[in-house]
């Protein structure tokens, strides 16, 4: 593991979580700074949603987002599973378990995942979501990287509290909703700039992101406002390195 | 477990909606709310985007005065729940903290008597129709079930004012099918219907929430689930015109 990033990692995270934190913004840069330093190819985050469900709040890439949203969807898989024991799950060949999740298993395969960790967001007794990292061939996450991930899965449930009062179950759950709500935003700004510029969905979330940094709002208000129209994002421009539509589909995945 | 929620909340609405024997409103929706999550009583304002909103309905006397109260102070769980996006969820209006966010308020509601007060913004993303407050005699937070309805009601209360505000494009909800002819469940829904709903506001030259109405007026009219009409519009195998005619719209 590379100990320079690492740290920078951890400075990066404390800083955004100072000034003009988004949480949404926040989970996305866990889940890409979880694939820079551990040995995996994609992660993704999900959150309980109090009305009894899981969410995905944010993923490194579009194959691990319908992943994802493939275990809520089929109601089988480790992230699940990790989500309801509260525990970490190791699964070190997906093609070895099979007869265990008869869906997901070879979903995964076919999205190009050979392995996965999934590692439980814990908030005392309550479990409020889960940290899922895949790898594309199998074999088990090294303990170590384990560790870093787990770390990274009790910054991100931290982050939902933020500076508000910790003791309140009141808080989480308002936080809780909030981020969701935002998450709701963020994908209606992104469909409103991709079909304006032409762009694929990660495109348009890049875009949406750089140019919250650069006018140094946060990135659910920006969305909001471009969203509502008080914001134009005229400033906004397809710099050469992004290809333009028709680009590559993101993967489909049956039933997803 | 999970499947059961927006479809029994749905018929409680559509049973206090029965009993007066009109059409299905968000107004039956925070009448239904106060039996179901265990509260005393509920208020309910409707507002399109940003304007201030109407009082809509309340259940009690207490609500009456507690709405009233926070629109005359310009503060409390409701405005801070319209501020910030997210519910409000102040189960102690005795402690220190309830006092300190809502200096004039906080004691102005334990008068009027509530102990507990629980406002739930009516939104969808960027689509904000109102906002729905619970208030309880007794003090103490709801349980994870009870917020798992209340935001449930929250939900099929946000889609009854959409309706509402676009009647004459598709009817009222059924009792059977839900408003709009989609069942009433905002959690299953997924990142394609709002990029989706995004895609359609550049597409149709419309604002948020008549692209979502538009959304759903096509896939009902073509008798379509939700998400997989978003599908095609993300992946560009769909656009919609913006004839208001949905009959029009062209298959790529």
């Amino acid at each position: 593991m590379d100990g320079e990033l690492l740290s920078d990692t951890f400075v990066e995270l404390t800083d955004t979580m100072v000034v003009g934190f988004d949480v949404i913004d926040f989970m996305h840069m866990l889940t890409n700074r979880s694939v820079q330093l551990l040995d995996v190819s994609a992660a993704g985050l999900l959150l309980a949603d109090p009305r009894g469900e899981l969410r995905v709040v944010a993923a490194s890439s579009e194959a691990a987002r319908l992943l994802e949203l493939f275990q809520i969807q089929n109601d089988e898989g480790p992230c699940l599973e990790c989500f309801r024991t509260g525990q970490s799950v190791q699964v070190a060949d997906l093609a070895a378990v099979a007869h265990r999740w008869p869906q997901f298993a070879p979903a995964a395969g076919r999205a190009g995942f050979g392995a996965v960790q999934a590692l439980p967001m814990r908030l005392r007794e309550q479990v409020i979501g889960a940290l899922n990292l895949f790898r594309a061939a199998p074999g088990a996450l090294d303990p170590a990287d384990i560790r870093v991930g787990q770390a990274l899965a009790d910054v991100a449930t931290i982050s939902l509290l933020q500076e508000r009062n910790m003791r309140h179950t009141d808080t989480l759950n308002e936080q809780l909703q909030t981020a969701l709500n935002s998450r709701v935003i963020i994908e209606q700004a992104k469909g409103k700039l991709a079909e304006r510029l032409g762009l694929d969905m990660d495109q348009a979330f890049s875009l949406l992101r750089e140019s919250a940094r650069t006018s140094n709002r946060r990135l659910s208000d920006l969305a909001q406002a471009f969203v509502n129209g008080t914001d134009s994002l005229a400033g906004v421009k397809v710099t050469g390195s992004q290809p333009r539509l028709p680009g590559p589909r993101p993967p489909r995945l049956p039933g997803s | 477990m999970t499947d059961s929620r927006p479809a029994r909340i749905w018929s409680l609405v559509a049973a206090q909606a029965a009993l007066h024997g009109g059409p299905v409103s968000a107004a039956d929706a925070c009448m239904a709310a106060v039996a179901a999550v265990e509260v005393t009583g509920a208020w309910l304002i409707a507002a399109r985007g940003a304007e201030a909103g109407h009082l809509m309905r309340v259940t009690d006397k207490a609500s009456e005065l507690l709405a009233e109260l926070q629109m005359t102070l310009g503060e409390g769980p409701g405005p801070d729940a319209a501020a910030s996006g997210g519910p409000v969820l102040a189960s102690d209006l005795d402690e220190t903290e309830a006092n300190r966010r809502w200096p004039a308020f906080a004691p102005a509601a334990r008068q009027a008597g509530a102990a507990a007060i629980f406002a739930f913004p009516l939104q969808l993303g960027a689509i904000r129709t109102g906002v729905m407050s619970l208030y309880r005699m007794r003090s103490g937070p709801l349980s994870a079930f009870q917020l798992g309805d209340a935001l449930t009601f929250a939900d099929t209360a946000t889609l009854l004012l959409l309706d509402a505000q676009d009647q004459p494009a598709h009817a009222a909800g059924s009792a059977e099918a839900g408003p709009g002819g989609q069942p009433a469940n905002l959690t299953r829904h997924r990142a394609e219907i709002d990029q989706a709903t995004g895609m359609l506001t550049e597409q149709l030259g419309v604002g948020i929430a008549e692209a979502f109405l538009r959304l759903r007026a096509y896939a009902y009219a073509h008798d379509r689930g939700l998400s997989d009409l978003a599908r095609d519009i993300v992946a560009r195998d769909l656009r919609l015109s913006p004839d208001p005619d949905p009959r029009k719209d062209t298959q790529a």
